[in-house]
């Protein structure tokens, strides 16, 4: 009786990180002066860090570098974060992605569940750190 | 008859008695005493002669005696032939003439006999006739629906027809001679006045009362038309008096108009319960006219409740509601009901409900849907003690209120007051009632229900609104958090910067002046956003004057020139040179194109095009601005004005609605729309101000 599911789950290929090999990351922020903040920061942190003002730039990124993570604004000029996430998460690939914005009101909108994270900007970035260390492992 | 008069007729008389009574006395004395004169001595022949002579003597007398009838008859024979004549010929005229003793008296009594015979066989054949007619016409008096009276000078009834006497409950074989008092429990005063127009005042014409209330002794109600006309009998002035009972043409206008007056009321804000009220008065028909007590009952959900109830409580309050009836006019009979009356009745009524599935004859008569006729409470089965104790009568009607195929109430009604039985008619005239009550209590009770559905609606679209509200000021405060929270997450991520790289002991000049002017920068961001927050929610004070509107825009347009230019967009004016002026403040009116060009120029890409149109019509003035930019890609173009809206990188989103804030305080409309061919379209509207108040607005700046 009953019915029987069956659900394949299939995982991202399997990447092999040589151990010099700096994890990958793609920051889209619209604010230059934010932006240069996340990225000296992370670059700091001992990431490899890329940057994008927008959403349509990101996108074009994504599909020429294989990024191991993308921090993502929402508030965007041409293309905005959610736009960005949807196309994102489409590709074939699996790139984990975090929400990273200002607004603690979008949490709630179901367009940003997909995401991996949805982070709330603060200036003390160990939130965002601790976050990507744990996505970069799990993956 | 007789033709002797005065002493010729005592001569007459002397005459006679001498003839009759002296000479034949003395004829006998003379020949009886000659007799025993002439004979000497008594013989047998002296006692014959005696005897003969008194025998003729007796006969003689005897002669004279049918003489003296013949006597008289004779002498009038000659009047008795003529009188007879005359009958003949239908005339009763009896002339003088002289006797004529010749006249055979018999021929003339023959005649006499065959006269009187043929006017025996006239008066009888007559009386026949008149009999007929006696018949005819009292038929037609008591078959005749009115009633009518003949009264005397001293208001005391002469006559009255045996439909009065019927209607009245009175005896009519003791009717004649009594007074109106002891038939009316009310003489009118209209009646009184009627009567005493005519027998009074010797009026010649007949007086007319429409609409009178009479209540008889025993307390029977009626509405009449009286006729009041004088006649002269005997010398005597009497009045006829016809009563044309009204009552159920009364009773059926006051239903319809009391209908017709609640439907055309109904719409009102009005109670329920004044709807009930009117309805029960209807039953009661004013007061008295027809039942002397209504109630009325309505069926909530599964119960019969008692709602409203009209009648006296005591006796002695529906006397007092009879004797002000009886004594004004008729216009408070047809008046409409004033206030409900509060009393013990309506108490009673309202405090009684009780369930459909119990089995009594209320429920019986709402769940048939029929009326029932209670003639005697006390012995009826069907009637419980609840009921019983609520009627506190022996006899009632309950009519079943039916709309549309169903029940919706009861209504019932006695005579408690006036004893007098429920007539069938009575019955009729209320179940037709009853019918129209039903179907205007039916659509009465549905229309409370759409209201309170729709006051219901209203104030859940209110809360909608209200939702709707605190969802805008949840967007606007998101918004606000955002503006401040970037900034802030900037400078205190470029402090932390410095201070983590003094930590480190490797101070770099570059990299902290760099840092530090990042801070400054978005402290004075921060600034910015809050002195226009400021702004915006400040209450603004203008300054009203009259301005072309056309200038404030070429004003503004020199502003941009060099934009424009630089952004190489080519912008065309429409400007209309006879626009009225629009009383309004010059700074803020250039603010609002200020922003609306900057929107534009901003949406606009290179060599795109911008339009600024002015015109105007009766009230208004308007102004288009359009360009053949990118358009506005929210769903609804309106939320742009919403403070914080924004699409720019730059700016914090309240500039359009600023703009739509000093337009609302110059009591003018703005709407953004988007042009079907591409771009976005502003129209904002200016009332254009009352000419007398320009003019007297014109003279204050002259002064």
């Amino acid at each position: 009786m009953g019915n029987i599911f069956n659900i394949k789950l299939t995982g991202p290929p399997e990447k092999t990180i040589p151990g010099d090999d700096m994890a990958k990351l793609l920051i889209v922020e619209d604010e230059e002066s934010l932006r240069d903040l996340y990225a000296e920061e992370l670059e700091e942190s001992g990431f490899e860090v890329s940057r994008a003002s927008n959403g349509k730039e990101a996108i074009d990124l994504v599909r020429k570098k294989d990024f191991d993570l993308v921090i993502m604004d929402i508030r965007m000029p041409e293309m905005d974060g959610i736009e960005t996430l949807g196309k994102v998460i489409s590709l074939e690939r699996k790139i984990p992605v975090i929400i990273y914005t200002a607004y603690s009101n979008y949490k709630s909108n179901f367009m940003t569940w997909t995401a991996d994270a949805y982070l709330t900007k603060s200036s003390n970035l160990d939130e965002l750190k601790s976050k990507i260390n744990e996505l970069i492992v799990t993956v | 008859m007789n033709r002797f008069r005065g002493n010729n007729a005592n001569l007459r008389k002397i005459i006679y008695w001498m003839i009759k009574i002296f000479i034949p006395n003395v004829l006998l004395a003379v020949y009886i005493i000659g007799l025993l004169m002439i004979t000497e001595n008594l013989g047998r022949t002296t006692y014959i002669m005696l005897i003969a002579g008194m025998l003729f003597y007796f006969v003689t007398r005897l002669y004279f005696y049918y003489y003296k009838i013949g006597f008289f008859l004779w002498n009038n024979l000659k009047n008795l032939r003529q009188v007879v004549d005359e009958f003949k010929k239908g005339k009763f005229v009896l002339n003088e003439t002289q006797i004529k003793q010749t006249d055979d008296i018999s021929n003339v009594m023959k005649e006499l006999l065959t006269v009187g015979k043929q006017f025996d066989s006239i008066v009888s054949s007559q009386s026949d006739e008149l009999k007929k007619y006696h018949e005819i016409y009292s038929h037609i008096i008591c078959s005749i629906n009115s009633y009518f009276i003949v009264i005397d000078s001293r208001d005391r009834i002469l006559y009255a027809n045996e439909a009065f006497c019927k209607k009245f409950g009175i005896d009519s074989k003791n009717i004649n001679g009594k007074g109106l008092n002891s038939i009316f429990y009310f003489v009118n005063t209209r009646l009184k006045i009627g009567i005493s127009h005519v027998l009074g005042d010797h009026s010649p014409d007949a007086v007319v009362l429409k609409n009178v209330h009479l209540m008889s002794i025993n307390r029977k109600s009626m509405i009449a038309d009286l006729k009041i006309s004088g006649m002269t009998v005997n010398g005597e002035e009497q009045a006829v008096i016809i009563i044309d009972d009204i009552t159920d043409r009364f009773s059926k206008d006051y239903h319809a108009s009391i209908l017709s007056h609640l439907s055309e009321t109904m719409r009102d804000e009005k109670e329920t319960d004044s709807i009930f009220y009117n309805i029960l008065v209807g039953v009661t028909s004013g007061s008295g006219l027809g039942f002397n007590r209504a109630m009325l009952f309505i069926a909530e959900d599964d119960l019969l409740a008692g709602r409203m109830a009209v009648g006296p409580d005591s006796f002695e309050e529906a006397i007092e509601i009879w004797n002000s009836l009886s004594s004004s006019d008729v216009d408070t009979v047809t008046a409409f009901p004033g206030d409900i009356k509060k009393g013990k009745l309506l108490e009673k009524v309202k405090s009684f409900s009780f369930s459909l599935a119990k089995e009594n004859i209320f429920v019986a008569a709402f769940r048939d849907m029929e009326r029932i006729h209670v003639r005697n409470a006390q012995s009826d089965q069907r009637v419980d003690d609840e009921i019983k104790k609520l009627m506190e009568v022996d006899e009632f009607i309950i009519m079943p209120l039916i709309s549309l195929n169903r029940s919706i109430g009861l209504i019932v009604a006695d005579n408690r007051y006036n004893m007098t039985g429920i007539s069938n008619q009575s019955i009729d005239l209320l179940s037709v009632f009853s019918f129209q009550a039903a179907f205007l209590i039916e659509s009465y009770l549905n229309l409370v229900e759409v209201k309170k559905e729709m006051k219901r609606l209203e104030e859940r679209q209110e809360a909608i609104v209200e939702s709707e509200k605190m969802a805008a000021v949840g967007r606007i405060a998101s918004h606000i958090a955002h503006e401040i929270r970037n900034p802030l997450v900037t400078m205190g991520g470029y402090a932390k910067r410095i201070l983590k790289h003094a930590a480190e002991g490797e101070i770099d000049a570059k990299k902290v002046s760099k840092s530090a002017d990042i801070i400054l920068k978005e402290s004075e961001r921060l600034e910015k956003t809050l002195s226009n927050v400021m702004d915006f929610t400040k209450p603004s004070k203008y300054i009203q004057e009259f301005n072309d509107i056309n200038h404030i825009i070429r004003d503004t347009y020199t502003l941009l020139k060099n934009v424009l230019f630089e952004r190489n967009l080519k912008i065309r004016m429409d400007l209309d040179e006879n626009l009225p002026a629009v009383k309004s403040d010059f700074n803020q009116m250039k603010q609002v194109f200020l922003n609306l060009f900057q929107n534009a120029i901003d949406a606009t890409p290179e060599r795109g095009r911008i339009e600024i149109i002015t015109g105007f019509d009766d009230s208004w003035v308007t102004i288009t601005v359009r360009d053949s930019g990118t358009g506005i890609t929210a769903d609804n173009p309106d939320i742009i004005f919403e403070p914080f809206f924004t699409t720019k990188i730059t700016g914090v989103g309240l500039g359009l609605a600023n703009v739509k804030k000093i337009i609302k305080d110059h009591s003018g409309k703005i709407k953004a729309l988007n042009r079907p061919e591409g771009g976005a379209e502003f129209l904002i509207k200016l009332p254009i101000p009352a000419a007398e108040q320009k003019q007297k607005d014109d003279e204050k700046k002259l002064n």
